[in-house]
C-alpha cells in the first residue's frame, strides 16, 4: 500500500480524541477503541513485508517533505528489523489495552488513562518507522509524556515520585542523544541516517567517537543498562500493569534498537577507521562489560527480591544485559565493504521480540495475581496454582521461557546469541570470558525464575482465610492468552522473524 | 514602489484606534454586550493594521529586485541625492516577520486582557489604548532605519511599558516599576552617549552607513567604548545577567495580562533590537570577513550566566508567576545563543523562538492569570489544580512542556536550532551549558506538574472555569503544538530573512 506507515503514524494521532470520546460513554469501548487502532496498525505493518522481502536493498520507505530548511524529511522506513519490534509493539499494544478493560475497572478518569495509552503508542511505534533522526527523536520523547502520567496516575504507593525518577533520568539520556543528533547533523548537513551514516563512512570527522559515545551513553539510559537503571526498578514496580508489560517490553527495547541503528549501524562504520586505533574494538568490549554487569546484577536480585514486581523489573535489567552483550558482538570488520548480519545480531534482535512477550506476559500476569490477591509481597503468597490456574500456566509459561528453557521463545534467541559469541571468540579472544559469564548469569535466571514460581503458585496455600480468591476475568484471560500462544510459537517457529531480520544489511 | 505612507500605516492606524479607544469605551459601557463589543473593536485595529502590513508584506516581495544593491529597501523621510544616508524607515525581511508577529500575538493578548482586566471600570480603556500604542511604537521600531528612529520608538515602547505594569497600583507593582522605569533610563542614558560616539566616528547614524564607514575604522578604541555603552543599554533591556534583577520583579507584579503582552511582545523587541545592532551594524568576523567588532566570546559568557542564573531562580521560586518570570530570564539566555552564534541557522533558530518563546511566555502568565483569580499563586496552592480546573491546568502544562523544550511542541523546535547554531559556530560548549539548563528546567517544571496532577486538592469545591478566556488560551495552545509539529510554516517566512542575511555577510 501507498500510505500504509503515514497511516500507522496518523491514525493513532487522530484516534486520541475519539478514544477520549468513547471512553466517556463506556471505558471498555475505549480500550476496544485503543486495541482495535493497534490492530490496524499492526495489518499495515505487514502489507510493507512483501515489499522488504522483495526490494533489493529490502527496506520500505515513504518519503514526506517536513521541515525543508534543516533539509530534515518526513521519512517512513522499515526494513526486516524495525518491522519485527514494530510488531511486537502492536501486539503488546493490543494486549495492555485488553488487559486494562478489567485490570483498570472502577479506577478514576480512565478516559484520560485510553487517551494517553493512544499517544503512548504512537511514540512506540513511531521510534521504530522512521529513518530521520528528528522525527526519530520526536517519538522518542513522545514516548515519555504519556508513560509519566499513566505511571504517576494510574500506579501504586508513591507513584509520582517513581514516574519523575523515570522523567528526568530518561530526559537526561535524551538529552545526550540529542547533543548526537545536532553534532552529526553539523558534520554531515543531513538529519536522515543512511545520509548520515554514508557521509560519516567517506568523511571521517574527528568528532566521531564523542558522537558514537554520547548517543549510546543517551540510549543505554532508556535501556536501563548498569550503572544506568536505577529509575526501571521504581517506574516498572509502580507503573499499572499494562503499562509495566509496555515499559519492559518496548520502552527498553527501543533504546536497545537504538543503538543497534544508530550507534552500531550508523556512526559505528566511521570509528573502524585506522586513525582512532583501537578505539572501535575498545567500545564493543566497554558494551560487553556492561552487559555482563547487568546481566549478574538484575539477576542477583531478582533472586533476593521479596515484591512481585520488583523481581520482574530486576529480570528485565538482567535481560538488557544480554542485549548488551549481543550487541558487543556488532561485526567490527567489513567483508567486501559490507557489514552483514551475524548471528549474534540476530539473536539479539529476536531476544527483543520474545524478550517483549515472555516479559510482558509474566508482567500481566503478576498484574492479574496482584488484582485477584491484592498482595505483593510473594512470602505471603502460596499454592495459588489450585485457585487460578489459567494465571499459573501463563506465569509458567513467561517465567520458564525467561529462564531461557526450551521450548519457550527465548530460549532459541539466548542460544543464537551464544553461538555469535562462540563465533566471535575465534577472532577475539577477549569475549571468552564475557561469554563464559553470561553462561553462569542465565543459570541464575533459572533460579530466581523457579523460585518466584515455587512461592507464588506450589506450596502450602496462603493467603489464608475469609477472601476467596478465583482466577481471572476474560479479558485478561485473552490478554494473556495471546502473550501464551506468542510465547509458544515463537520457541518453536521463530522462522517468520529470523528471516526478516536477516533480510537486514548494516553499510 | 513602496511608499512611505504604506510603512507608517501599521503604526498610524493603530495610534488613531489606541485614541479613539477612549470616547468608544464611554459609548460600549453603557451597553450590554460592553465585552464582546470591546473584542470587536480591538479586532477591528488589529484586522486593519494587519491588513496595513500584510499590503506591505505583498508590496515589499512583489518588488522584482530591490532599487539598491542592497537587500533592504530604504523609505528616506526626506528626497535626497544619497538615500542610504538619510534616516528614515527600512524594510527587509527580518522586519515584516517582527511586523507579522507583532501583530497576531498582540490581537490575542490584548482579547484576552479583555477579559481579564474588567473592562468596565474606569481606567480600563487607557489600559486598552496604551497596549495599541506600544505595539504601534515596536512596529515603528522594526521598520526603523538608522538608530535614532530606531532608539525614540524602541524607547517608547520600553518606558511606555511601565504603564500596564502600574495598573494595579499596589505598593508592590509601584516599587517594581519604579525600579524598572530608573533601569531603563540608566539604559537610555548609556545607549545615546555610545550613539553619540558612534554618530563622532562616522558621521551617521543610518545603519548601513554605520557599519560601512565603521568597517575601515583604524583604530578601534572608541568603537570598543561605544559598543560597551550601547551594549549595557540594551543589556538591561533586555534583562540579560547580570542587567536583570527588574525582570521577574515586574513580571510578577504586574497583572498577568500585562505580563503576558510584555514577554510576549516587549521582550521580542528587546531581542529584535539585539539581532539588528549586533548582527546587521556590528557585524563580528565570520570565515575571511574582517567584520566590524569581534564581540560573541563576551556575549557567549553572558548567554550562559543568563540560562544558569534565569533556571536556577526559576527553580528555588515558590511563587508560580514569580518562576515564569524568571523563565523569561533563561529565554532570554537562550535566544542569546541564537544571536552569538550569528549563523543563518542560528538567526532562524531566533526568529522561531521570537514567536514560540512569546507565544509559551504569554499562554503561561495567561493560564495563571485565571488561577491568581481564585487566589492560586503558590506552588502549595496549585495542589490538585489539574483535577478542579482540567482546561487550565492543560494549558499550563503544554506551555511548561514547551519551555522545557519536549517534541511536538514549539519549544523543541526553537530550542534545537539554537543548540544547533552554536556547534556550527564552534561553540559546543556553549550548547552543552544549554541542554543541561534544559534539563534542570524539566526538572523544576515537572515539581510544577506534580502539585498540580499528583498532589490531592486542598478543598472539593468545584470551580468553573471562565469559558471566554479559555477561546485565546486555546488559541495559543493549538498554535504550540501545531506549529512544534509543522515548522515548516513559519520557516517559509524565515527563509527570505535567511538568505538576505547570507547576502549581506557576502557583501562585507
Amino acid at each position: 500500500m501507498a500510505y500504509s506507515l503515514l497511516l500507522v503514524f496518523i491514525l493513532p494521532a487522530l484516534g486520541v480524541p475519539f478514544v477520549y470520546l468513547a471512553g466517556k460513554k463506556s471505558s471498555r469501548a475505549a480500550a476496544f477503541l485503543v486495541a482495535l487502532i493497534a490492530l490496524a496498525n499492526m495489518a499495515l505493518l505487514f502489507t510493507t513485508i512483501p515489499t522488504i522481502l522483495s526490494s533489493p536493498r529490502h527496506e520500505y520507505i515513504e518519503p514526506y517533505e517536513w521541515i525543508t530548511i534543516l533539509d530534515s524529511d518526513f521519512t517512513l522506513f522499515v526494513d526486516g528489523i524495525s518491522v519485527s519490534l514494530a510488531i511486537i509493539t502492536t501486539v503488546l499494544i493490543v494486549v495492555a489495552a485488553l488487559f486494562s478493560v478489567n485490570y483498570m475497572e472502577g479506577k478514576k478518569n480512565l478516559p484520560v488513562y485510553y487517551s494517553l495509552l493512544t499517544l503512548l503508542s504512537l511514540g512506540l511505534v513511531g521510534v521504530f518507522i522512521t529513518s530521520n533522526l528528528l522525527l526519530f527523536y520526536f517519538c522518542w520523547e513522545l514516548m515519555l509524556v504519556p508513560a509519566y502520567f499513566i505511571i504517576g496516575n494510574w500506579g501504586y504507593r508513591d507513584a509520582y515520585r517513581a514516574a519523575f525518577k523515570f522523567f528526568i533520568f530518561t530526559h537526561a539520556g535524551a538529552v545526550f542523544v540529542l547533543l548526537g543528533i545536532g553534532a552529526i547533523y553539523m558534520v554531515t548537513g543531513t538529519t536522515d541516517m543512511f545520509v548520515a551514516q554514508a557521509a560519516l563512512v567517506q568523511n571521517i570527522p574527528e568528532i566521531v567517537p564523542w558522537i558514537l559515545v554520547s548517543l549510546t551513553a543517551g540510549f543505554a539510559v532508556k535501556m536501563a543498562v548498569v550503572p544506568v537503571h536505577m529509575w526501571l526498578p521504581d517506574a516498572h514496580s509502580e507503573a499499572p500493569s499494562p503499562m509495566s508489560a509496555l515499559l519492559s517490553g518496548v520502552i527498553i527495547s527501543a533504546g536497545a534498537y537504538a543503538i543497534l541503528r544508530l550507534s552500531l549501524g550508523m556512526v559505528f562504520p566511521a570509528v573502524m577507521d585506522a586513525s582512532f586505533g583501537s578505539f572501535g574494538m575498545d567500545f564493543m568490549h566497554g558494551l560487553a562489560v556492561f552487559g555482563v554487569l547487568s546481566a549478574f546484577f538484575g539477576s542477583l536480585i531478582a533472586l533476593v527480591e521479596t515484591d512481585i514486581k520488583r523481581i520482574i523489573a530486576y529480570s528485565s535489567i538482567a535481560h538488557m544485559g544480554y542485549v548488551m552483550f549481543g550487541l558487543s558482538l556488532f561485526p567490527t570488520s567489513t567483508v567486501a565493504g559490507v557489514i552483514t548480519i551475524t548471528a549474534a545480531i540476530t539473536g539479539t534482535v529476536l531476544h527483543l521480540v520474545n524478550h517483549a512477550v515472555s516479559k510482558g506476559l509474566l508482567f500481566l500476569s503478576a498484574g492479574a495475581i496482584m488484582h485477584q490477591t491484592e498482595i505483593r509481597d510473594i512470602r505471603e503468597m502460596g499454592g495459588l496454582a489450585g485457585k487460578m490456574p489459567f494465571t499459573a500456566v501463563a506465569s509458567f509459561t513467561a517465567a520458564l521461557s525467561i529462564a531461557g528453557t526450551p521450548p519457550f521463545a527465548c530460549f532459541i534467541s539466548e542460544f543464537l546469541i551464544f553461538v555469535g559469541a562462540f563465533e566471535v571468540i575465534q577472532n577475539d579472544g577477549f569475549f571468552l570470558l564475557p561469554t563464559a559469564l553470561m553462561l553462569i548469569a542465565t543459570v541464575i535466571s533459572l533460579a530466581y525464575s523457579l523460585r518466584y514460581l515455587s512461592h507464588v503458585f506450589l506450596g502450602k496455600e496462603k493467603p489464608e482465610g475469609e477472601k476467596k480468591i478465583v482466577d481471572v476475568p476474560t479479558c485478561m484471560k485473552v490478554a494473556m492468552g495471546v502473550l501464551v500462544v506468542f510465547v509458544i510459537v515463537l520457541g518453536f517457529w521463530p522462522r517468520f522473524f529470523i528471516d526478516l531480520i536477516n533480510t537486514v544489511q548494516f553499510l | 514602489m513602496v511608499e512611505i505612507l504604506d510603512v507608517v500605516l501599521p503604526i498610524i492606524s493603530l495610534v488613531v484606534f489606541a485614541v479613539l479607544t477612549i470616547p468608544v469605551f464611554r459609548v460600549i459601557r453603557k451597553t450590554q454586550h460592553r465585552n464582546a463589543l470591546a473584542v470587536v473593536w480591538f479586532l477591528t485595529a488589529f484586522a486593519v493594521s494587519g491588513a496595513a502590513v500584510a499590503n506591505l508584506t505583498l508590496q515589499y516581495y512583489s518588488l522584482a529586485s530591490p532599487p539598491s544593491a542592497l537587500p533592504f529597501l530604504n523609505i528616506p523621510l526626506a528626497d535626497t541625492p544619497t538615500p542610504e544616508l538619510a534616516s528614515g524607515f527600512l524594510i527587509d525581511g527580518i522586519s515584516v516577520y517582527m511586523a507579522i508577529m507583532f501583530v497576531t500575538v498582540s490581537a490575542v493578548v490584548v482579547v484576552y486582557s479583555v477579559f481579564y482586566v474588567d473592562s468596565s471600570k474606569r481606567p480600563s480603556e487607557r489600559y486598552f489604548a496604551i497596549m495599541l500604542l506600544l505595539t504601534a511604537s515596536l512596529i515603528g521600531a522594526v521598520f526603523s532605519g538608522d538608530l535614532l528612529t530606531l532608539f525614540i520608538f524602541w524607547e517608547a515602547a520600553a518606558a511606555g511599558s511601565s504603564f500596564l505594569m502600574i495598573y494595579k497600583k499596589d505598593p508592590e507593582s509601584l516599587n517594581s516599576t519604579l525600579k524598572y522605569l530608573v533601569m531603563i533610563i540608566i539604559a537610555s542614558a548609556f545607549i545615546v552617549f555610545g550613539l553619540s560616539i558612534v554618530y563622532g566616528l562616522t558621521g551617521s547614524l543610518n545603519f548601513w552607513a554605520v557599519r560601512d564607514a565603521l568597517m575601515v575604522l583604524p583604530d578601534k578604541t572608541l568603537l570598543i567604548i561605544a559598543f560597551i555603552l550601547i551594549a549595557t543599554g540594551y543589556a538591561i533591556e533586555a534583562a540579560i545577567v547580570p542587567f536583570h534583577f527588574w525582570m521577574p520583579d515586574a513580571y510578577a507584579a504586574a497583572p498577568s495580562s500585562s505580563a503576558a503582552f510584555l514577554s510576549a511582545l516587549i521582550d521580542q523587541g528587546s531581542y529584535y533590537v539585539l539581532i539588528r545592532v549586533l548582527i546587521y551594524i556590528l557585524t563580528p568576523p565570520s570565515g575571511g570577513n574582517p567584520g566590524v567588532l569581534n564581540w560573541t566570546f563576551m556575549l557567549a559568557v553572558m548567554a550562559a550566566l543568563t540560562m544558569i542564573v534565569g533556571n536556577l531562580f526559576a527553580m528555588i521560586q515558590d511563587n508560580v508567576k514569580r518562576m515564569i518570570a524568571n523563565i523569561c530570564v533563561a529565554d532570554v539566555g537562550y535566544n542569546l545563543v541564537g544571536i552569538t552564534s550569528v549563523t543563518a541557522l542560528g538567526v532562524t533558530g531566533n526568529l522561531y523562538f521570537f514567536l514560540i518563546g512569546g507565544i509559551t511566555t504569554a499562554l503561561s502568565f495567561m493560564a495563571i492569570g485565571v488561577f491568581s483569580r481564585y487566589g492560586f499563586r503558590t506552588l502549595e496552592d496549585f495542589s490538585g489544580l489539574g483535577r478542579k480546573m482540567p482546561y487550565v491546568s492543560f494549558a499550563l502544562l503544554i506551555a511548561g512542556l514547551s519551555f522545557a523544550g519536549l517534541p511536538f511542541l514549539g519549544g523543541f523546535m526553537a530550542k534545537y536550532l539554537v543548540f544547533t547554531a552554536a556547534i556550527e559556530a564552534n561553540m559546543s560548549w556553549l550548547a552543552v551549558v544549554g541542554v543541561l539548563t534544559s534539563v534542570l528546567q524539566v526538572a523544576y517544571i515537572l515539581r510544577l506538574v506534580n502539585y498540580m496532577y499528583a498532589k490531592e486538592p486542598k478543598d472539593e469545591t468545584p470551580i468553573k472555569e471562565p469559558k471566554k478566556m479559555l477561546i485565546p488560551i486555546f488559541i495559543l495552545v493549538a498554535a504550540i503544538i501545531i506549529l512544534g509539529t509543522l515548522p515548516q510554516i513559519v520557516f517559509n517566512l524565515i527563509d527570505p530573512v535567511v538568505n538576505q542575511l547570507n547576502q549581506i555577510m557576502l557583501i562585507l
